[in-house]
Parts: structure tokens; sequence; C-alpha cells
């Protein structure tokens, strides 16, 4: 890093390596969203007696790329009646808000890079890392809730309005349930979070503490980001599509690959907060390692997200109202006092 | 100071780079600025209802940038949190869901009174600002640079605050809150529509209790009729209401 500072100034260096673990970041993530979608398909079909992609490249290892050059190629296709400036908004928010969270993701521990020198595997450490990520997703409802108000159909307005309602719904036993584990690490920075989680050979992970919280949070996690099954916002059975009937080619694409990036995002909280992180036995003599483990855990709630979508049928609307209010809400909210009085009477007892 | 750095600007890269990292603080606020302002008036001038509600969306972005820039983090991810991500939300919904069409031309003439009134309110703020800028500022700073780093913005000192210092003012307007709320949903459900017992989803259709669970003393057993109007009488309805064409 020494002689980057020499050549161009120590901000313009630190601009610079931002900059590259931005991009390095982004490509990585989508990347991974990319076999995300072809992993969906080869075991929902595996589950559902079926082989799934298999033919673009060995083992099908091409077909994202594929389904990428099509709906590239594809044509867009507007609406007579559309409000044009909105549906062309609100796929560019739904991906904005997607991906705007990666800054503050800890992919990993300090590693040594060759030439460079120690890099931390994180892009920008924030004071409110957690907040941040939560607000960020918090704005990708206007990209579901638009396309819906402005695609001009019946179908795409439900799906809307049930969007709206039910990530508004959610998002109080999302955020509570975290209050959890921020109150007993006393930071929202994630990369402190993590740090914290290292001891006992690196498997002294939250969940131990937070079993209830890291419960409600991946329910609700799963209801923020449309999935099975929450997916009422585009149940098909009922509302063609949903939200992005009306949408095609790259736009369409966009707002699926937003789903996917969300899905990372979830896995990436749920990792960073109740699994430790990038923590596991040897992280501490080989820095590097700590990735794979991040990689790893991430894979599993990724991997659990397609189980669910090929086991469990959808919700009926009341059902999911009522679920979210009276149930998660009640219990996260439990797991907030129960948290709070058990770290008020530790600090007590730290006093005397 | 542009004519300062402009010949090192020209004979090394390098400097160049330093002086746009040092000066992207300003460029960023004069960005958030222009977008906060231009949003804001967008909102006031625009006809559709929802065009408004996006609008102050960007404009509560724009304003949790500004707070980043003032070193206030927290204050600036709530502000997304609380007022884009949650109330304005709930905006669109409603606008969404009462499919609000373009408020209609109003005539030009109404609401002339309070132009006036309007340009005095503007004069008020605008002498208030110059007074803060040129009179109170200075003596911020001054007690900022005395007291050392700020710690003001920052999640924990806002935390000691509410939970000490402002605990009372922060209790109050919890149960205000509160209050409102409760008051809300009197207002909303009318006492004849819904009684207390009524299952109310928030979000959903309302729902009487009977409906979601039917009471068991209700006769059940099917009635064999071939027609409509027959299965009527069967059951003691109203015949005129079931009868169909063929029995005529």
């Amino acid at each position: 890093m020494e002689w980057l500072n020499n050549l161009i100034g120590p901000s313009a260096a630190r601009g610079l390596g931002q900059l590259v673990g931005i991009n390095v970041a982004f490509i990585g993530v989508l990347m991974i969203v990319a076999y995300t979608v072809l992993a969906e398909r080869r075991i929902l079909g595996f589950i559902q007696g079926r082989l799934g992609p298999n033919r673009v490249g060995p083992g099908g290892m091409l077909q994202p790329f594929a389904d990428l050059l099509k709906f590239i190629l594809k044509e867009e296709l507007v609406p007579d009646q559309a409000t044009r400036f909105v549906y062309m908004l609100a796929p560019i928010i739904a991906i904005t808000a997607a991906l705007m969270t990666i800054v503050v993701y800890p992919f990993g521990p300090e590693v040594h890079i060759p030439f460079i020198g120690p890099v931390r595997l994180t892009i920008a450490r924030f004071d409110v890392a957690l907040l941040y990520v939560l607000a960020i997703t918090s704005v990708g409802v206007y990209g579901i809730a638009l396309a819906g108000w402005s695609s001009n159909n019946k179908y795409s307005l439900l799906g809307g309005l049930r969007a709206a309602a039910q990530l508004i719904s959610y998002e109080l036993s999302l955020g509570l349930s975290l209050v959890g584990v921020v109150l007993m690490s006393g930071t929202l920075d994630l990369y402190n979070i993590v740090e914290q989680q290292s001891g006992w050979l690196g498997l002294h992970w939250n969940i131990i503490y937070q079993p209830l919280g890291f419960f409600v949070y991946l329910i609700s996690a799963i209801a923020e980001t449309n999935r099975v099954p929450f997916d009422l916002p585009e149940a098909e059975t009922e509302l063609v599509a949903g939200f992005h009937t009306e949408y095609s080619a790259l736009k369409f694409a966009l707002f699926f690959m937003a789903e996917y990036v969300n899905m990372f995002t979830v896995s990436v909280l749920a990792t960073t907060l109740f699994l430790g992180g990038w923590n596991g036995p040897g992280v501490a003599q080989f820095p590097l390692l700590g990735v794979v483990y991040f990689l790893l855990k991430i894979t599993f709630f990724l991997f659990l997200y397609i189980w669910l979508r090929g086991t469990l049928p959808r919700f009926r609307f009341d059902q999911l109202m009522n679920f979210g209010w009276k149930f998660l809400l009640p219990l996260a909210i439990v797991n907030v006092i129960l948290t709070s009085a058990v770290v008020y009477f530790q600090f007590v007892r730290a006093q005397s | 100071m542009l004519s300062l750095f402009a010949p090192t600007l020209l004979t090394t890269p390098a400097l160049a780079l330093e002086w746009l990292a040092d000066y992207a603080d300003e460029g960023v606020f004069v960005l958030l600025f222009g977008v906060a302002v231009g949003a804001a008036v967008s909102m006031v001038a625009q006809r559709n209802p929802l065009y408004s509600a996006i609008s102050l969306v960007f404009v509560f972005m724009a304003l949790a940038g500004l707070y980043l820039l003032l070193a206030a983090p927290f204050i600036a991810a709530i502000q997304v949190i609380v007022y884009a991500g949650a109330i304005m939300v709930l905006v669109v919904f409603v606008i969404m869901l009462l499919n609000v069409e373009e408020e209609e031309r109003r005539r030009p003439l109404r609401l002339r009174l309070l132009v006036p009134a309007a340009v005095v309110m503007a004069a008020v703020l605008f002498a208030e600002s110059a007074f803060i800028l040129y009179f109170v500022h200075d003596a911020a700073a001054e007690r900022a640079q005395a007291a050392g780093a700020s710690t003001v913005g920052l999640t924990s000192s806002i935390g000691a605050g509410l939970f000490t210092t402002y605990l009372l003012p922060f209790e109050i307007t919890s149960a205000l809150i509160l209050m409102a709320i409760v008051g809300a949903m009197t207002l909303a459900r009318r006492a004849s529509d819904i009684r207390p017992t009524d299952v109310v989803v928030p979000g959903s259709m309302v729902l009487a209790r009977h409906t979601l669970t039917p009471e068991p003393d209700v006769d059940s057993t099917p009635v064999h009729a071939r027609s409509t109007g027959e299965a009527g009488r069967e059951l003691g309805l109203a015949g005129a209401q079931y009868r169909n064409e063929e029995e005529e």
C-alpha cells in the first residue's frame, strides 16, 4: 500500500482501493446470484423428480449466461396505458436498493495480499452499518409498489398493494428480532459484531444466545424477500405474475436479479449476526479460510430458500397478516425484553 | 481556491486525484442540495399525487445524505427507515389503494389570499436562516472547537441522551404517538360497522367473527330440490328472489 500512497497520495489511494473493492464485490455478488438461479432450477428439478436445465455447458453451468443473453436480446414491451416514467423507474429502484448494501458486508477478516499489504475484506466500515442495510432494503419496496401501480394492470396493482402491506408488516418483526443481537454486542457495526463472535475456536456464535431472534429473523426475512411461502405479491395462481406481469426483457431481469440479491443480503445478515460471519475453526491461522466459511454459510441459507420453495405451499393473505402481527411481532418483543433483562442483570453484576 | 490549485492540477495527475478526493464533500453537498431542492419544488408542483409522493421520497433521501455529511449517520439511517421506508410507503399504498386520479385543475383565483401570507412566511424563514448563518453558526463552531472532536451524531451519544437527559420528553412523545394510533383506530372504525369482538387483521379484509368461525348450531343439512327456487321455498326463504325462468 505504501508505494500506492506515494504515487497518488493517501486519500486517492483509499478511493482507488474502495473502487476496486466495490467492483470485485459487485461482480462477485452478481456471479453468486447467477449461480443461485441455476442452483434453484437444478435443485427444484431434483425435488420434483426431473432434471432441470443441463444442456448449456457442462451440467448446465453456462445456463445463466444464456438466459442473460436472451433477456438482453428480447423485445421490450411497454403497455400502452402505462405511466412510462414510473414504469421505467421501478426496476431501477429495485435493483439499486438491492445492490447498494454490498458496501458494508464483511466478506472476511483482515488478509494479507501480496504487494498491497493487509486488507480488510469489507468495502466500508460504518458506525451504523446494520441500520444502513435495513434503511436501504426498506426503500426497495418502492420498486415493487410503483411497478404494480404504473403497469396499469389489475393484477400488477394487486401485487404491488400486497407487497407494500406485507413488507411493512414484516419489517417490524425483522427489525425487532435484530435488536437482541445489537443489545448483546453493543454496536451496529457489522464488522465489529462478527469480530465479537470469534471465541471458542470461532464457534462462539450469537445464535447460541439468540435462538428466538434467529427464528423470528429468518421467517420475517423470507417474507421480506417475497419468497415462498410468502410470495403473495407474485402469486401466479391468482395474479398471473403479480407486480411484474407487464415487465419483459431486461426490466424483468432487473426485478429478478433484485429478488436474488435480496436473498443474498438476507443470508449475509443472518450469517453475520447469528452464525458468526467468517468465523470458524482455523480462521485465526489462515484468514482466507474465513471467506470460505462465509460463503459456505451463505450457501446454506440460499439452499434453505430453494428447499422451502420446493416443499411449502403458499399462505393465504389473512393467514400471512395474522402470522406476522399476532405471532412473530409478540415473539420478537418478548425476545427484546428477555435480552435486555439479561444484559441489564449482567451489567449490574459486573458493577458490584 | 481554484486558482491556487489550477497550476498543480495541470502538472501532476496525482495531485489532481488528491484534490478531487479532498473536495468530494463539497461536490456531494452540492449534488444532494440540488436533489433536495429540485425534488421539493417538484413535490409541490406535481398534479399527480403519486408523483408528489415519489418526489418527497427523493427529498428524504437527499436529506439523509446531508445528515451523513454533517457526521450524523444514525439520524440519516433513521430518516430513511422511518420516513422513506415506512411513512411514505404507507402514503403510496393509500394513493394506490384509492386510485386517486390527477388532481382537478383548481380555479386560479382560489386561495389567492394566501399568496402574500406565503411570501411573508418565506421572508421570515430567509431572515431566520441568515441570522443563524451569521450569528449562531460562529458561536457553535467555537464551542465545537473548544470541546475537541464532536460526538453529537454518534449512536451511543444519541441513545445516552434519550435515556438520561431527555427521558421525559422521549416518553411523552411515545405516549402521544400511542394515543394518536388508538385515536386513529377509533375514528376509522365506525361503531355500527364493526363490533369490538370482530376479527380485524391489518392490511386485509375486515371479516366478522361468524364468517371465520361458523357457529355449530347452524343447520347445514342438504336440501333436495331440482331448482334454486324450490330450494328457497323449502328453506322458507323469499321465493320470488330465487325463482328462475323455467318455472314460470
